[in-house]
């Protein structure tokens, strides 16, 4: 018997994609709905391992999918109605070439909305899903509230965008959910933490729309993606707005109904609108109570007891906890000349009341002669009248206050100050062997003094944070503890031999005593636990512990210690040469300063 | 010739004969006149006004009288009173009489108001009920046309928490059977076959590892601090220095291959290639003399014939000696070679040790150089490739440290559409313009050329010239 002969790409790889002509026929669809249907579906062009065998035998690259992807679009309900579509779609067209409007328009009228709810459940089982998926959600939906409506977009998009980015806003601000922020040239980035979950997302600068050269971008795939986006923002708004206790659709101001549009012909009216939207608070669900804080870090008897690690959650959820309540109660007022929407958005996000000049603006809540506002955030050099129960700082003070955690000094940000840098809140902190300049680091912690602050005590502040970094450090890097613990054991090796002269007389006369006194009863003495004897045998330990490193890590561990001392020296180095260089410096200003006063002497007895 | 003559008289003896040569038409216009006058009624009973039309007009032209067209609306209205297209069918056109004059006619319950149905109308006329049902009817329709539009706008309407339900559920099992003590088998046995689970397989690899949003270079910060802003730049000068790299490879490769010459040597090189084998002109300083031939005129072939010489025994014996010396010198060679190596022994291993340590330590490197590539390699999904992507460069002329003077350069639409590119969620493509018609142009030939064309011609010219200058001014 001669079995059947196996046909070439009917298995393996061959048959495990499919081209996308062959998957148009299966799903006899044109190629608009098939993009239009993959992307609401999330389902993407794939890479095979072998291009030939998977093109079966064809060359070229052509965009392949899965089969079963194709199979699974297969049974898809949304794929009827877009064969629906397709025969309005035809209607309008005949319509139209007919110039038969007023037909025209009833069919746009009836036109039929693809319900794409299902897939948003479908495609993100649990919310928790959703959210980790929300940063190009909300990247996109931040930028399509920006632009007015275009060709190719529909015309509620942007509109219903507007309104869901405020939404998510107020969310934010309910929950008090922002980390960080960063502004870049590029846009503002924030960082939230939602349900333990960190969203990242942008949010351009607010210009007139600029015009897209159209053979970069194709607006009509960038607007199916944002129509599947909003489908899904809006699931997630309800979600995020009912677990803080908000009733859901919040009364907004007027400027986000679809039906007004036509009033608001004005850019910056817009704006002004949707900030002062911003500053409204949302209203809550009767029967809800205000404080609802979150517990305390509970320790479990996890695999890893790292006490250092818990040490850090705990730090760090302390610091965060500072971080939501840094502007309770405090009132902002801002000039008129600063772009206000995220300052807006950041100071409500952590408790701060904002208003504004109301003559220019709407939605102010109190006026600039208020007696008890805190902060004035300003962004020119001078001011006429200035009031003295406020700090006038520059905006970049609370961007760099959010991300320091706390309220930073504001003399550096004082109203005309050259500002220091603006830095990534993003940059890793893992590369902590690295030389900082004092200066950053005066920056990156607040506690940190800078030497030039009070000079006359500034060698003993830098030895003493030099000791500070020194213990900080000393846990992080064996070698330098295993050197020290040497020296220590050394340095009690004599000690202990100085000692034991003496001691030898002591005891015997201690032996002696003891004798005489056999029967007496004595108070006990506690055993008490010597930390310096505990940290030699712990060291020991440690020791006996890198003995036991494995024989194919060993040499990946030498290199990780050689790399660390010498990270650590080119560190030491270049600190030798700041202090000397501070040292030459401050030399130098004392001879100025004698040769000024020796002139001004001259000057004088002249 | 025969002329066929027609008959006189014809035979009528059968049945069809009769019908064949028998002429009816007069009696089949009168009894056809006959049913006309049952049907429309009889000629002599029209009044006169029915049948003649007294012309008062004369000769003068139609006058539209000056009614006003009825709108959309009333133009409704009318036809509300109409009997309906679809029934004119229906009713009776002709008038011929029943032929059975006393038909039993049955009327439908309904048609005809009784006494008490005058009676009950009246009632509720008087209490106005009728009124409200209409009203009510007004209302309904209404409230329909609202709902539609409602059920149309769902994308608006975010009511429900749809993750409220178990997951279960929402893969279609049915709600009696989501369960703890159900088992999986049995659930999804009982999974209704239009819901059938296809399970997806998981995204690609690329889409779900790459971040949507990648951190920013702290250089790009609007206020960078020097140290970070050098940095950036010093990326961005690497990767400029890159792609001039690799257009100054492309140029070497393609268009630094060929020579290039003169246009006088291509000149020069086209009339010598064209004028190969035609006769040169008489030149008497290079033309060798006619009269001076070659005396010798003995044919000489330019390849002259190959001879096959044979070898002699001699010859033959001594190739193959001294092939087989050479053999012999070469095993010798081999042997001693053999004898120093196990002297050597220690040596060729170090050497091959170092040889493999080489290896591995260059697999290694090689492996590790695949996985990062694959890590940041543009997905190939289509003939176009990817854009790569290109640091943010920021001009430090254009950093202001001002948040008010901040200058959009970047596109962020453009940044997110090739990020989906680089992500592998979208196919790379070029985006293809629909390009215009190209109309051929053609002129008008003389003869066809008429006066009118010439004076629009003129007036095209002068509104060109009259733009020109004013957008000069």
């Amino acid at each position: 018997m001669v079995s059947k002969k196996k046909k070439k790409y009917s298995t393996g790889e061959g048959a495990q994609f499919m081209t996308r002509k062959a998957a148009l026929k299966k799903l006899q669809l044109s190629l608009k709905d098939f993009r239009r249907i993959c992307i609401l579906k999330g389902i993407y062009p794939r890479e095979p391992r072998n291009r030939k065998r998977a093109q079966k035998g064809a060359g070229g690259i052509k965009t392949l999918y899965h089969t079963k992807d194709i199979k699974f679009l297969l049974h898809e309900p949304i794929i009827w109605k877009l064969r629906e579509l397709k025969v309005y779609q035809q209607k309008i067209r005949k319509a139209r070439s007919q110039r038969e409007y007023r037909k025209m328009r009833l069919y746009f009228r009836d036109y039929p909305d693809l319900n794409i709810d299902h897939i948003v459940k479908e495609r993100y089982p649990t919310f928790v899903d959703a959210l980790r998926d929300l940063d190009d959600c909300l990247t996109l939906c931040f930028l399509f509230s920006t632009f007015p409506s275009l060709k190719r977009v529909p015309r509620d998009q942007s509109v219903l965008c507007r309104r869901l980015t405020v939404e998510f806003m107020h969310a934010v601000i309910a929950a008090k959910a922002l980390r960080k922020v960063f502004v870049s040239v590029k846009g503002y980035y924030y960082q939230c933490e939602l349900e333990g979950q960190i969203i990242t997302w942008i949010v351009p600068h607010h210009f007139s729309f600029q015009p897209q050269s159209k053979d970069e971008v194709d607006f009509k795939i960038m607007s199916t993606f944002v129509e599947f986006y909003i489908m899904m923002l809006g699931f997630v708004n309800f979600k995020l707005y009912h677990s803080l206790n908000l009733v859901y659709p919040p009364k907004l101001t007027a400027a986000f109904n679809s039906d007004t549009e036509k009033d608001l012909i004005d850019e910056h009216a817009y704006v002004a609108e949707r900030i002062a939207a911003m500053n409204l608070s949302p209203a809550k669900l009767a029967g809800s109570n205000e404080a609802e804080e979150l517990p305390e870090i509970d320790v479990f008897d996890t695999e890893d007891k790292d006490p250092e690690k818990i040490e850090e959650a705990k730090l760090e959820a302390e610091k965060v906890k500072k971080l939501k309540t840094m502007f309770q109660g405090l009132k902002f007022y801002i000039n008129r000349e600063v772009p206000r929407e995220s300052l807006v958005f950041i100071i409500r996000c952590f408790g701060g009341e904002v208003s504004w000049d109301k003559d220019h603006f709407v939605g102010a809540t109190f006026d600039e002669s208020d007696e008890s506002i805190a902060y004035q955030i300003v962004d020119r050099p001078s001011m006429d009248k200035q009031y003295l129960s406020r700090y006038y700082v520059q905006p970049q003070w609370v961007f760099d206050s959010v991300n320091a955690r706390t309220l930073l000094p504001i003399n550096k940000y004082l109203m005309g100050a050259t500002l220091p840098p603006h830095l990534s809140p993003f940059v890793d902190k893992i590369k902590d062997q690295v030389y900082i300049p004092p200066e950053q680091r005066a920056l990156n912690d607040p506690n940190f003094k800078l030497q030039s602050d009070n000079e006359g005590s500034d060698e003993e502040i830098e030895e003493a944070s030099d000791e500070e970094k020194a213990e900080q450090s000393e846990p992080e890097d064996p070698e330098g503890a295993l050197t020290k613990q040497y020296q220590q054991e050394v340095e009690q090796d004599s000690s202990s031999e100085d000692e034991n002269d003496d001691e030898k007389d002591a005891e015997k006369k201690k032996l002696a005593k003891e004798k005489k006194k056999a029967m007496a009863v004595t108070t006990g003495v506690t055993h008490k636990e010597n930390p310096y004897q505990k940290e030699i045998e712990d060291k020991q330990a440690f020791r006996l512990r890198e003995k036991l490193v494995q024989k194919k890590h060993r040499n990946l561990y030498k290199s990780m210690k050689a790399g660390k001392e010498s990270r650590k020296k080119e560190i030491w180095l270049l600190r030798k040469k700041r202090r000397l260089h501070d040292e030459r410096v401050k030399e130098e200003k004392k001879a100025d300063r004698k040769i000024q006063k020796a002139q001004a002497l001259e000057a004088a007895l002249k | 010739m025969t002329i066929v003559k027609k008959k006189k008289r014809v035979s009528k003896k059968s049945k069809t004969a009769w019908r064949k040569h028998c002429d009816i038409a007069d009696v089949e216009a009168f009894l056809e006149d006959q049913r006309l006058e049952e049907r429309l009624g009889k000629f002599e009973t029209k009044p006169d006004e029915e049948l003649f039309v007294l012309d008062t007009k004369g000769e003068e032209e139609d006058v539209k009288p000056d009614i006003k067209p009825l709108s959309a609306k009333q133009l409704k209205r009318a036809k509300l009173a109409e009997t309906p297209k679809c029934f004119h069918i229906l009713i009776n056109s002709s008038k011929v009489s029943d032929p059975n004059a006393k038909r039993n006619t049955v009327k439908q319950p309904g048609t005809k108001s009784t006494d008490l149905s005058k009676l009950s109308e009246k009632r509720q006329l008087e209490k106005g009920t009728l009124q409200k049902k209409l009203e009510l009817m007004k209302k309904n329709k209404k409230l329909a046309v609202v709902k539609r539009k409602k059920g149309q706008t769902n994308r608006q309407r975010y009511d429900k928490d749809i993750w409220e339900k178990s997951e279960l559920e929402a893969k279609g099992i049915p709600e009696t059977l989501c369960d703890d003590f159900i088992s999986p088998e049995a659930q999804l046995h009982n999974v209704p076959v239009t819901k059938r689970l296809r399970s997806k397989p998981p995204p690609p690899k690329t889409v779900v590892s790459r971040a949507a949003v990648e951190v920013p270079h702290p250089g790009v910060s609007y206020n960078p601090s020097y140290k970070e802003h050098q940095e950036l730049l010093q990326e961005v000068v690497v990767h400029e220095q890159m792609m001039m790299k690799k257009q100054a490879h492309l140029q070497r490769v393609t268009t630094g291959m060929f020579r290039k010459i003169t246009p006088q040597e291509k000149e020069n090189q086209w009339l010598e290639e064209m004028s190969t084998g035609l006769p040169h002109p008489h030149n008497p300083a290079t033309d060798q003399d006619p009269t001076e031939e070659p005396s010798d005129d003995e044919y000489k072939a330019i390849n002259p014939p190959v001879q096959n010489k044979k070898k002699d025994h001699k010859t033959r014996r001594k190739q193959k000696e001294r092939i087989l010396e050479k053999e012999k010198l070469k095993r010798q060679k081999i042997d001693k070679q053999k004898i120093t190596d196990i002297y050597k022994l220690r040596k060729i291993q170090a050497s091959v040790s170092k040889k493999e340590q080489l290896d591995a330590k260059l697999r290694e490197k090689r492996t590790s150089k695949r996985l990062q590539r694959a890590t940041t390699a543009l997905p190939a999904l289509n003939a176009h490739k990817a854009p790569v992507k290109e640091p943010e460069f920021v001009d430090p002329k254009q950093l202001t440290g001002d948040l008010r003077n901040i200058s959009g350069s970047a596109s962020l639409l453009r940044d997110r559409f090739q990020s989906l590119q680089r992500r592998g969620a979208l196919a790379a493509s070029k985006i293809m313009m629909t390009k215009r018609k190209k109309l051929k142009k053609y002129y008008k030939p003389g003869h066809k050329v008429t006066d009118q064309d010439v004076d629009n011609f003129m007036k095209k010219s002068q509104a060109k010239a009259m733009a020109t200058l004013l957008r000069d001014k």
